[in-house]
């Protein structure tokens, strides 16, 4: 690992693809300050918003910079058996546990198995049937419905009491777009427990948008 | 979950079935459900798009990583890394 790697000035709009984990990973390992700043650059948003999700936005940048340290300590021990991508995304979510689990220590971060059912069970009859079917919404594009500041009030706070495990499921893929067994690494978490947690999210936040919609 | 589920079994499996998650079995049993209940076609498609809605969301796309992050970065990982790391 390099003793320093000094700070230069890389001009703001350059953005070169980044090179292949087979590629890169050795220049990372000789020091190679280009490599150092590409990789940064790929993935420090991307960690920021996993870190915001589990941990908030007080502590997600210093997570973040945290998980930097901790993944280039970790690198030449790296074995390879996911991506570069995953293996950091893993390291941030780990960091990002164990500040969450130091600053709030009652936070129980397995919520999954949580027995509360998805939507309040008086709204359907004995037979399971809906007693109080779902109404129609004023809105039905998502443009509409981001469009009205009030409702993106409410899908926010709606993210923001979400667990830290069911607002990072849901972050990662519906936000970021990435696959569940990917996220289901970096969270480790099975694939059956990220099911339960993304839809538990997703349920949450449509039930937020339901109470704007209908009022 | 029976072949053909009722009305709570759908809004347990709805993120599942519009993952593509289910096996064909239940997809195809959720499927006929909802060509004959209106309330959980509903149910379905406002989950979907909410999905929709949240890809759309202004804080699914953060802005690009700056330079002056870089170097924080890089400033933070010098600080803290001795050399014999």
């Amino acid at each position: 690992m390099p003793a320093a790697i000094p700070a230069t000035r890389r001009p703001e709009l350059s953005k070169p693809p980044l090179p292949a984990d087979a590629e890169l990973i050795p220049k990372l390992l000789a020091g190679d300050e280009t490599a150092y700043a590409q990789v940064v650059r790929a993935y420090h948003g991307l960690m920021i918003h996993l870190a915001r999700a589990i941990v908030g936005e007080a502590f997600a940048d210093e997570v973040a910079q945290e998980a930097w340290v901790a993944v280039l300590r970790a690198l030449p021990r790296f074995e390879r058996r996911s991506s570069l991508k995953t293996w950091i995304l893993r390291i941030v979510s780990n960091t990002a546990k164990s500040r969450l689990r130091h600053e709030s220590r009652s936070v129980s971060l397995d919520d999954t198995m949580s027995e509360q059912p998805i939507v309040d069970p008086a709204r359907f009859k004995s037979n399971a049937h809906w007693a109080s079917p779902p109404a129609m919404w004023h809105a039905d594009t998502p443009d509409a419905l981001l469009a009205s500041s009030q409702l993106r009030s409410c899908i926010d706070a709606a993210l923001r009491a979400l667990p830290p495990m069911q607002r990072a499921v849901v972050s990662l893929r519906d936000m970021q777009g990435m696959d569940m067994e990917t996220i289901c690494k970096v969270l480790e978490v099975s694939e059956s427990n990220g099911r339960v947690l993304l839809h538990r999210a997703r349920s949450r936040i449509q039930q937020a948008i339901e109470e704007h919609e209908t009022r | 979950m029976s072949f053909m589920p009722n009305c709570q079994d759908v809004t347990k499996h709805s993120s599942d079935y519009l993952d593509r998650s289910l096996s064909r079995w239940k997809r195809l049993g959720m499927w006929f459900h909802m060509m004959m209940c209106v309330d959980c076609r509903r149910y379905v498609s406002q989950l979907q798009l909410t999905i929709a809605t949240l890809k759309k969301h202004p804080k699914a796309n953060p802005p690009p990583v700056s330079n002056e992050q870089v170097d924080n970065v890089v400033k933070h990982v010098c600080q803290n890394l001795k050399p014999d790391d």
